[in-house]
């Protein structure tokens, strides 16, 4: 059927038509142009970028080396714990999920936002640690919520843990998050920002040995960071495990005797500088602190007046007392000043440069030779003999017995002590040495100051017989099974007193514990002490002279320093404890009661 | 109804390139959406056979028909409009899905088809060698009211194709340069004002981003960097069928249905961009080619507007994806997975073979 329409001419809508599609044309061309820039010319750029986005670089902390005792009782471990981080590259918006975050982790946004501060400048796919020792209730929820907030997430890791709590707290120091300047520092080149390093003790001293090296995943994840599986895996290398020379028993023994004192004990073998003991109070648990924040216990630990941190027997500086006499007998000694047949008469006081200087006992100790003058510990026999000597003598031989120099321990933080003679005080206190303090010297009071671990060592070369000897707590090293380094036994210099004069002077100590002494309460039947007891003032003698006069009571600190047995010397005990009064009375009983414990081990 | 010489006249290869497109389209739909539940690519396959029967099916009905009763069908395509701008359901944000028992049909979609029989028979009456002042009003009048009903729901993407369905009818009607002025001015009136009152920050944040995607490459920039990244790093051959990191892994965001060109660059390279490019090029050829093959104006009209609206609709998708166009939320024809817009397509071509299979029978 045909109608009688005709053609409409269409012709210019045709042509228009045609032009449009000529323009698709160009487009098409331009287009397909593009796409040869985005997938040929910059194809590397992009195929470098969808890799990133697929891979994710997750670093597996090691496991911390242990410590353990000298016998393999563990001192430090690790157990497992969570830790919440935020990956900043998987927030949508950073501030809405800090204050969802903060929400479900019970954190103040203030605190939150001030630790995404702190570390800024890492890269945006570095996962910062905002809270550390989840608990497993606070896992759960996290993981809940992955989907909802891609940028938390949980991660474990070994935490360090200390079974024993404060045991050997000074020792074996603690842990805390390592600080932009400490980052700076060449020895830390392998850490990051977070990571947990040692920050005193053993565990600062070992820090390269126990931290182990880090494993590594690359996994691909999904854009919400939710793992598909691995591309590779580097396992994490332990940190070497350390034996320490500490003995578990002494080492409670002593930390018991010091409970709710404050002083340090010092326990080691003279032969070849092993401590076995090392107990300072107050003191703290490390457990408490090892995490990334800065908890009110940690403050209160800071800023107690006591000083619970510091560790007393490398770093409390005391005056030795009556301690040094034995090292001023060396002096007299050595130099021809005193033998056998000297002899001073003691009143109880005597007058030195128009002077008067007092003896402990205020009633005298009449004829005193040089071992009765250890024995009884009497000031009047050191006042003559420090008078004759004079200070530059003194202080030469003092220095020649590890004391005014460190000890050279493997801990870190030792102090030097303190020899005085002129040329210090001129420097220091640009003042002319007076006479009179020669004499406070001759008895271990005036400047001279010593830390506890000093009088050890010093005590152990005196147990020794002139044989100097290096402290040191490292044992031995193990890394994967294999030992591999074991301390070479480390002896000092020898004395250049003659071991004839030592005996002498071993001879005063051993009747100052066995034949009615000073020390008579550190004797041990049948384990032949030798000690010596001091009681070093607080304050100083001018001091103590005026409070005396007011009949105030004037708490010393009470010092003791021994070996046993006296022949073959295997255990040097010195105790301090701070304001308890004599050394007789206080710390020589404490220290029998290590020998004690000592002999019913090992003998 | 329909004879043997109509039957005979069917454009046959019409049908098989945008079936051979479609059938592409679920290939790439499994590869980019397999993992996800919602079994996306079957539900694909049932909206193209479903498409399928209505493209032939309205084949029988002649396309003069259509267009006679277009007034009705556009007044009820906007009833509808309103009636879900109204009482529609929020999907996704937006009022512009309508719930049906097993699936969800977007009614701003099929409203495209009414504007396009609609415009065709205004236009049809004009037969002056440039647009008229009262063809260009009354038609604007119309198309605006679609367009502002389906932007305030708020579909911006959508709501942008009816223009070069109406610019296609201009340009076709002739535009002189006095228009061109006026439409100009227009543009940048619509264009000042939208931006001052009517664009949501989100929206002008997309547009901005396309300048500067880096500056918030995890906010607003971050569908168009990996997008970028996606298809840049399929290289020449690309990762492989279904083997897209950036896809399968999630980081290319609506990979099934707006992104997906960015799946066949990445996984099939620069090769499959040209290669299936080169499929839908004949096929939008075999559009524009099937215009003169009219022989009255209303069917010039009709094809025309159809090869505008999918032409235009595949060139902001693409740009889209490359970052040469700002995130419209835009389906692209054929390719992307959506049954709405699918079936709006299958109309559309099958007004083409309407108009195409009638040639002779009006003469």
């Amino acid at each position: 059927m045909m109608n009688n329409k005709i053609y409409e001419d269409l012709s210019l809508a045709f042509s228009r038509a045609r032009i449009t599609f000529t323009v698709v044309k160009i487009l098409f061309v331009i287009l397909i142009l593009y796409f040869w820039k985005l997938q040929i010319l910059d194809f590397q750029t992009f195929w470098q970028k969808s890799e990133a986005n697929r891979i994710r670089e997750i670093t597996i902390s090691p496991q911390r080396g242990l410590i353990r005792d000298r016998n393999g009782v563990v001192l430090a471990k690790n157990i497992a714990s969570f830790r919440a981080s935020l990956i900043r590259e998987n927030c949508t918006n950073q501030e809405e999920s800090c204050l969802k975050i903060s929400t479900l982790l019970g954190l103040t946004p203030e605190v939150l936002n001030e630790r995404i501060q702190k570390y800024s400048s890492l890269p945006l796919f570095q996962p910062i640690v905002i809270k550390d020792n989840l608990t497993y209730e606070e896992v759960a929820r996290i993981k809940s919520r992955q989907y909802e907030l891609p940028e938390l997430v949980v991660q474990s890791e070994p935490k360090r843990n200390y079974p024993f709590g404060t045991l050997a707290s000074h020792v074996l120091g603690y842990l805390q998050e390592i600080s932009p300047a400490e980052m700076e520092m060449g020895q830390y080149k392998d850490r990051r920002m977070g990571d947990l390093i040692g920050k005193t003790g053993l565990e600062k001293q070992y820090e390269q040995s126990l931290v182990g090296t880090e494993g590594k995943i690359l996994e691909i994840v999904d854009s919400i960071g939710r793992e598909l599986g691995e591309v590779s895996r580097v396992d994490p290398i332990r940190g070497n495990e350390i034996y320490l020379t500490l003995d578990f028993d002494l080492q409670k023994k002593a930390e018991e005797i010091l409970d709710g004192l404050e002083g340090a004990i010092i326990v080691m073998k003279p032969k070849t500088g092993e401590i076995l003991a090392m107990a300072s109070y107050p003191n703290f648990d490390p457990n408490s602190f090892i995490n990334r924040f800065t908890p009110e216990e940690w403050m209160d630990l800071i800023n107690s007046p006591e000083y619970p941190l510091e560790n007393r027997t490398i770093r409390g500086l005391y005056s030795p007392g009556s301690l040094f006499k034995p090292c001023m007998l060396l002096a007299g000694l050595d130099l021809g000043e005193v033998n056998d047949s000297t002899t001073s008469f003691c009143r109880g006081s005597i007058l030195i440069y128009g002077h008067p200087f007092a003896c402990w006992k205020a009633e005298g100790h009449g004829a005193v030779n040089l071992y009765s003058a250890i024995q009884h510990s009497c000031n009047i026999y050191f006042y003559q003999m420090g008078k004759r000597l004079g200070i530059e003598k003194i202080a030469r031989y003092a220095r020649m017995h590890g004391l005014g120099s460190p000890t050279n321990i493997d801990l870190p933080g030792e102090k030097t002590g303190l020899v005085p003679d002129p040329e210090w005080k001129r420097r220091v206190r640009d003042e002319p040495w007076y006479p009179g303090e020669t004499i406070s010297v001759s008895i271990g009071q005036g400047p001279l100051l010593v830390t506890p671990l000093q009088i050890a060592v010093h005590t152990a070369q005196i147990a020794n017989r002139g044989l100097g000897v290096t402290p040191y707590l490292l044992a031995r090293e193990i890394h994967e099974g294999r030992e591999i380094a074991m301390r070479q036994e480390n002896t000092g210099g020898r004395s250049p007193v003659p071991e004839a004069y030592f005996e002498k002077v071993v001879q005063g100590m051993w009747q100052s514990v066995n034949d009615r002494g000073t020390s008579l309460l550190a004797r041990v039947r049948d384990f032949d002490v030798c000690g010596k007891t001091g009681s070093a003032q607080v304050v100083s003698t001018a001091t103590a002279e005026k409070l005396a006069k007011q009949k105030r009571e004037i708490k010393t600190h009470s010092w003791f320093t021994g070996f046993a047995p006296k022949d073959e010397p295997e255990i040097v005990v010195s105790i301090i404890v701070e304001r308890a009064g004599g050394g007789g009375a206080t710390a020589a009983p404490s220290a029998r009661e290590l020998f004690e414990l000592y002999r019913e081990k090992y003998d | 109804m329909i004879n043997q010489t109509q039957i005979k006249n069917i454009d046959w290869i019409l049908i098989f390139l945008l079936v051979l497109n479609t059938l592409i389209g679920i290939a790439v739909i499994y590869s980019s959406s397999h993992y996800l539940p919602g079994n996306y690519f079957l539900r694909q396959i049932f909206w193209t056979l479903l498409s399928l029967v209505v493209l032939f099916a309205l084949l029988a009905v002649d396309y003069n028909i259509l267009v006679t009763y277009s007034l009705y069908l556009y007044i009820g395509c906007i009833s509808i409009l309103f009636a879900i701008l109204i009482f529609g359901r929020l999907i996704a944000g937006t009022r512009s899905w309508i719930r049906l028992e097993f699936m969800q049909i977007q009614p701003s979609e099929i409203t495209k088809i009414a504007v396009i029989l609609l415009l065709a028979r205004i236009f049809s009456e004009f037969k002056r060698k440039y647009l008229s002042n009262e063809a260009g009003i009354s038609s604007s009048a119309f198309v605006l009211l679609a367009v502002v009903l389906v932007a305030l729901q708020p579909d911006l993407g959508t709501a942008l194709i009816y223009i070069p369905i109406l610019l296609g009818a201009f340009m076709l009607a002739g535009i002189t340069r006095k228009t061109l002025v006026t439409l100009l001015i227009i543009a940048l009136a619509v264009g000042i004002l939208g931006w001052g009152f009517f664009l949501k920050d989100y929206q002008k944040d997309r547009i901005t981003s396309l300048l500067t995607p880096d500056k918030d490459p995890l906010g607003t920039g971050y569908h168009i960097i990996q997008s970028k990244i996606a298809i840049g790093s399929g290289g020449l051959l690309g990762k492989g069928y279904a083997r897209g990191t950036q896809s399968q892994l999630q980081f290319l965001p609506a990979r099934h249905t707006d992104f997906i060109f960015a799946v066949i660059g990445e996984e099939l390279g620069f090769v499959g961009v040209v290669g299936i490019g080169l499929f839908y090029f004949l096929f939008l050829a075999r559009l524009f080619q099937s215009v003169s093959k009219s022989r009255d104006r209303t069917g010039v009209y009709i094809i025309f507007m159809v090869a505008m609206m999918i032409t235009s609709q595949f060139f902001i998708n693409v740009f889209m994806t490359i970052g040469l166009f700002p995130i419209a939320g835009l389906p692209l024809p054929l390719l992307s997975y959506g049954g709405s817009s699918l079936l709006t397509n299958y109309i559309a071509i099958s007004l083409v073979v309407n108009v195409k299979m009638r040639r002779f029978v009006n003469v």
